[in-house]
């Protein structure tokens, strides 16, 4: 369809008035959608963090009663000290939230939703009746996941891992009764969800990239949420697969993964044959990836949001694209060394061992890439570059643990010790989560037309970079003199108890930094509706976003004809201009073209995009009804 | 707050004020901020860039990334220090131990190193290129050389490190010691157990189907198997008499609730109520009995199994008899040792850091790991100043409410001798008071059966 047709079509549609319904809650424009999943996401990621500092309560003065461990979690809290087994709850639910919920849906479903049609130059998704879908079956996800918490035998409670046996036997503890069967229905629609969205968002970016949108000149951004949704197609069908081999196994008397158990109180179970560890490798064929699924987007943010407030080009812009293709890659390849002491072939724990460690080259490629863009920038700290700087700290910090963590040999000694802790909150926790922050506090001008307030931002930003260390770092030393994870308490061990007083500075700590997010939410909400009016292009940036309208509500993103592509996204600084910032759209007449980037060295390229469109993608386009 | 009115305080400290007195002050502290960031709202961006003011916040944001650069050593130099020192390495007391540790410490030494010196650059960057209104970044968009250079150095570098783990773990891992002894670890919720092969050198066999309240690792024991089969048989015979009575039973949980109601009983009472009425709903839709006969069906299926493993003679051959099952591990400084794990209800995880050892155990699959202590108990007391201090081996696998509090105290002596000393102390398996009762075939050169009295 031409863009004209598209246009008329939109001034048609433009026409009648939206409904309530429809424009806020049954919305199809990927903007609202957008706003949809950030605000369920930035609610999910409350209530897990309240769940974190309840058990960190716990662990921090386990003798010490709480009036609000009572107030809250009433019979799971008699006393004001939480019930070992709803302990186990709550981190189970804070991690499925927090990696689920927050940092798949949250992230990816916020950034991928605003930022694909917006910097590709397309009017909405290829499909906005599944980006539809998508929100809500992510929604009911959450509530169900929800709820689960709520019933009488407790939410789930073997980790967010939910490795059978233990998941599996509704007699092994109260959490895998009911709770576990809820934990399971949230994840599959939460499946669902992430499917539909993924296949939209690969449609998007191989079809509706508009004139001149060549995949060479695509943001990093794009690029990232373009693996990502790759790595989410190809792997969260294998979670849905072993979540309904472990729905058999609890509610029909299949064997999948059951074989040889006598439970206490119960007797010898009927089912033989079957293997645990059979659904570790399921679970980590999707589990690995899914880590790469939270940080991609994470470091395609960081990318646009350096290279912009660097005033320099990123560094290295297909040493990134190719990057994020092998650890793409080599993600699928990986998740034995998840599971080094299950008792697996000693050589195959060796094969997993060496791909591990293979990914991470192109990771340090990334860091020396970062590092090289803020070599000799023009550094502007707004709150966005100081969240992305902040990732690539904690990308750096938790990336180098996992050098241990993937040698096979001395997971021997780590795995399931506080010093996994440390490194995962690091590398995908935190660095996800300030990339999460950076992005709102970047596009939040294009989402809601105003500007969030910066020095609240630099607050935000300071208290929870360094609470954030705060609470993680003394856990490597921790789990180095093996203290294990998942303890509810470590008094009972005597060697542990040196800990006590750490454990007292990481709850404080990260008390603090909860609090510290309520600056982030005042400072959110507020500007929702008081925030200063931003500019056009607040920023000085390149991507096309930004010439989209940000004061009006557009569904189709550009009153007129879509925007033309002329080169690439990080022409910042030019010595050969004034500004320091050159957007895509604007056409070089004059430029000479004398750069060394071979980019500008390409005339502008009108038929490429046109040239793309194989039999495949028509064949995708018509499927997705875009005619 | 009221419960906390309830309780009494056994601290000197009030816990209740506690926490209400924290979330006030940070929420004081909290308003303080939000005043402070109102009053002092350093220009905001877009008049910057329109308006090309030099905002001074990227000045400041340089400043405090070289305090935070500063002080941030600072810490870790401090962590390295006072809690770098509990890190469990250099004092192994396993053979193995010395190779991880060696290992350990090459990665850390590489890894030290590139911490320290991406993190300087990364804020010594942010302190030496923030925003001036006079600059211009430099247009510099890639450099392929460099590029090239540290992508191949860190290959360089982790090929090492890949080589070096390699031969660490192929020798953790390869246990083909032929003077190994091997003792066997079980699992369950939420103990541990450990067992002895007796004076034959052989352990029994046994399986999940044997286990009872007496006999808890399911050994191949006559006796107890017989037991076993009694009362499940017994058990199964008293679920049919339900199941034959179910009609009954229906009718009178249904007299009970209407009872129940008619009194009006249901408010003072609501937890008597709730399970009435769920009896009574349960017999009703004919869950009960489903439940009954899902129970029966499970219990037969066991006393099938038994019964074809009961026929097996080489399963009950009576090596297992003089097994010592024992509830810590004695270890025999300098001798090799497998141990071969097994669990029966959910993944466990056999953890012993001094030991740098760890191996899941999985219901239905038998793991091991091999290693030879080097250290012991009273050397590592005299080591750590601590004549109170023990190994112990954790459970390291999420497996219950318990989970933190399942563990087993290892004791590693110095000779032979000693270990002697302790097995025979402990008791063996067999119970012999049912021994005489189980018609054997007196096939195994058997030694003078000792008709010992019953120890348990
Ligand atoms: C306020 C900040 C946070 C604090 C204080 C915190 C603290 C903790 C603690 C103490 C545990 C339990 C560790 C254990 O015993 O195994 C835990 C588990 C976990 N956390 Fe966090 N966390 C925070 C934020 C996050 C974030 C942002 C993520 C996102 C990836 C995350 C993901 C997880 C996961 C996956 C687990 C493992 C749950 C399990 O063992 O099944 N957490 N967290
Ligand atoms: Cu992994
Ligand atoms: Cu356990």
């Amino acid at each position: 369809m031409s863009t004209a047709a598209l246009h008329a079509e939109h001034e048609a549609h433009h026409e009648h008035k939206e409904s309530f319904i429809s424009k806020y809650v049954f919305s199809m424009d990927h903007k609202m959608i957008s706003k949809q999943f950030l605000i369920t996401g930035i609610i999910m990621g409350m209530i897990g963090m309240i769940m974190s500092l309840l058990f960190r309560l716990q662990l921090a003065w386990p003798d010490d009663q709480f009036s609000i461990i009572e107030m809250l979690l009433g019979k799971w809290g008699v006393d004001g000290k939480l019930d070992p087994n709803f302990y186990m709850g709550l981190v189970t639910i804070h991690g499925t939230i927090m990696v689920f919920y927050v940092l798949t849906a949250g992230l990816s479903g916020t950034f991928s939703n605003l930022l694909i049609p917006l910097q590709v130059g397309a009017r909405d998704m290829a499909s906005p009746f599944m980006n539809m879908l998508s929100y809500w079956f992510f929604f009911m996800s959450s509530v169900v996941l929800l709820i689960s918490v709520g019933v009488e035998t407790g939410p789930a409670s073997g980790g967010w891992t939910v490795y059978p046996p233990l998941s599996a036997l509704d007699k092994a503890m109260p959490g895998s009764g009911l709770g576990m069967t809820l934990w399971l229905v949230a994840i599959v629609l939460f499946i669902v969800s992430s499917l539909l969205g993924g296949i939209n968002y690969i449609s998007t970016v191989l079809n509706q990239r508009t004139k001149g949108m060549s995949m060479n000149r695509m943001p990093l951004t794009i690029w990232a949420f373009f693996f990502t949704a790759v790595l989410g197609l190809l792997s969260f069908p294998v979670l849905l697969g072993a979540g309904l081999f472990l729905i058999f196994d609890r509610s029909f008397g299949t064997s999948f993964y059951l074989s040889d158990i006598y439970l206490e109180g119960v007797g010898a179970l009927e089912n033989i044959g079957g293997s645990p560890v059979l659904y570790q490798h399921l679970f980590w064929f999707l589990g690995h990836p899914e880590v790469y699924i939270i940080l991609m987007p994470a470091l395609g943010i960081t990318s646009e949001v350096i290279s912009n407030n660097a005033r320099k080009p990123i560094f290295g812009y297909t040493a990134m694209i190719i990057s994020l293709l092998g650890i793409s890659f080599l993600s699928f390849i990986v998740w034995g060394h998840h599971m080094f002491i299950t008792g697996m072939n000693p050589f195959l724990g060796s094969v997993f061992m060496i791909l591990t460690l293979i990914i991470a080259v192109p990771s340090a490629v990334k860091a020396f890439n970062y590092l090289t863009t803020l070599w000799r920038g023009n550094l502007r700290f707004t709150p966005a570059m100081l969240f992305s700087i902040g990732l690539v700290s904690f990308f750096i910090s938790g990336g180098l643990t996992g050098i241990y963590l993937g040698n096979a040999a001395l997971d021997i000694q780590m795995h399931d010790s506080y010093f996994v802790v440390a490194h995962f909150h690091l590398v995908m926790g935190s660095a996800a989560i300030f990339g999460m922050f950076a992005g709102i506090y970047h596009w939040f001008p294009r989402m809601y037309g105003r500007m969030m307030n910066n020095t609240l931002g630099y607050f935000h930003f300071w208290i929870t970079f360094i609470t954030a260390y705060l609470v993680f770092f003394p856990m490597h030393f921790m789990g180095l003199a093996g203290v294990p994870r998942r303890y509810y308490q470590f008094t009972l061990v005597e060697d542990f108890d040196v800990w006590v007083d750490v454990n007292k500075l990481i709850t404080v700590s990260a008390i603090i930094a909860g609090f510290a997010q309520l600056l982030f939410l005042y400072n959110f909400f507020i500007s929702i509706f008081r925030g200063k009016k931003s500019a056009q292009n607040p920023w000085g940036a390149n991507t096309l976003e930004w010439t989209s309208p940000i004061d009006v509500r557009l569904h189709g993103n550009w009153p007129g004809e879509l925007p033309t592509v002329y080169r690439g996204p990080y022409e910042y600084s030019r010595p050969d201009r004034e500004e320091d910032f050159f957007p895509q759209h604007i056409p070089d007449e004059s430029a000479p073209e004398v750069l060394e980037t071979e980019k500008s060295k390409k005339a502008p390229a009108e038929k490429e995009a046109e040239a793309e469109t194989s039999v495949f993608f028509a064949a995708v386009k018509r499927v997705f009804g875009l005619g | 707050m009221a419960a906390a009115d309830v309780v009494e305080a056994p601290q000197e400290f009030n816990p209740s004020a506690w926490d209400w007195n924290t979330i006030l002050t940070l929420s004081l502290i909290l308003l303080v901020i939000l005043v402070i960031a109102r009053a002092f709202d350093i220009g905001s961006l877009t008049e910057k860039i329109s308006g090309k003011r030099i905002v001074s916040s990227h000045k400041i944001n340089g400043w405090i990334a070289i305090v935070f650069l500063v002080l941030g050593l600072i810490g870790v130099w401090y962590e390295m220090v006072y809690h770098g020192k509990y890190v469990m390495v250099g004092n192994a007391a396993s053979e193995h131990g010395a190779t991880y540790d060696s290992m350990f410490m090459w990665t850390f030494g590489f890894t030290f190193v590139v911490f320290i010196v991406t993190e300087v650059l990364l804020f010594y960057f942010m302190f030496r290129y923030s925003y001036r209104e006079d600059r211009k970044a430099l247009y510099y968009f890639h450099n392929n050389k460099l590029e090239v250079i540290w992508t191949i150095v860190p290959a360089i570098v982790l090929t090492f490190l890949v080589l070096r783990g390699f031969n660490t773990w192929s020798k953790i891992t390869s246990s083909d010691n032929e003077d190994a002894q091997e003792i066997e670890v079980f699992a369950y919720q939420f103990g541990w157990k450990a067992r002895y092969a007796g004076a034959d050198g052989k352990f029994g066999d046994n399986s999940f189907t044997f286990i009872s309240g007496t006999n808890p690792l399911g050994l191949a024991v006559e006796g107890s198997v017989d037991e076993l089969t009694q009362s499940l048989n017994d058990e199964i015979a008293a679920l049919e008499a339900l199941v034959a009575s179910a009609d009954d039973s229906a009718a009178v949980w249904k007299a009970r609730l209407v009872n129940f109601e008619a009194q009006g009983r249901q408010r003072a009472y609501p937890e008597e109520y709730k399970k009435i009425r769920e009896m009574a709903m349960d017999a009703e839709s004919g869950a009960y009995v489903r439940g009954l006969e899902k129970e029966i069906k499970r219990k037969s299926t066991n006393v099938k199994r038994i019964a074809k493993f009961r026929a097996d003679e080489k399963m009950f051959n009576k090596a297992g008899y003089d097994d010592k099952v024992v509830t810590e591990i004695v270890l025999v400084k300098n001798q090799p040792y497998v141990f071969k794990f097994r669990a029966r209800d959910v993944i466990h995880s056999a953890y012993m850091p001094e030991f740098r050892a760890q191996m899941n155990c999985v219901p239905g699959m038998s793991t091991q790991f091999a290693f030879t202590p080097i250290k012991t108990t009273d050397e590592a007391r005299a080591e750590k100043g601590n004549p109170e201090y023990d190994y112990y081996l954790y459970c390291n696998k999420i497996c219950g409410a318990a989970h933190y509090n399942m563990k087993i105290k290892i004791t590693v002596v110095d000779n032979q001798a000693q270990y002697e000393s302790w097995l025979a102390q402990q008791a063996p398996v067999v119970a012999p008071v049912e021994a005489p009762a189980a018609p054997v075939a007196p096939e195994a050169p058997a030694a003078p059966e000792t008709p010992a009295v019953a120890i348990n």
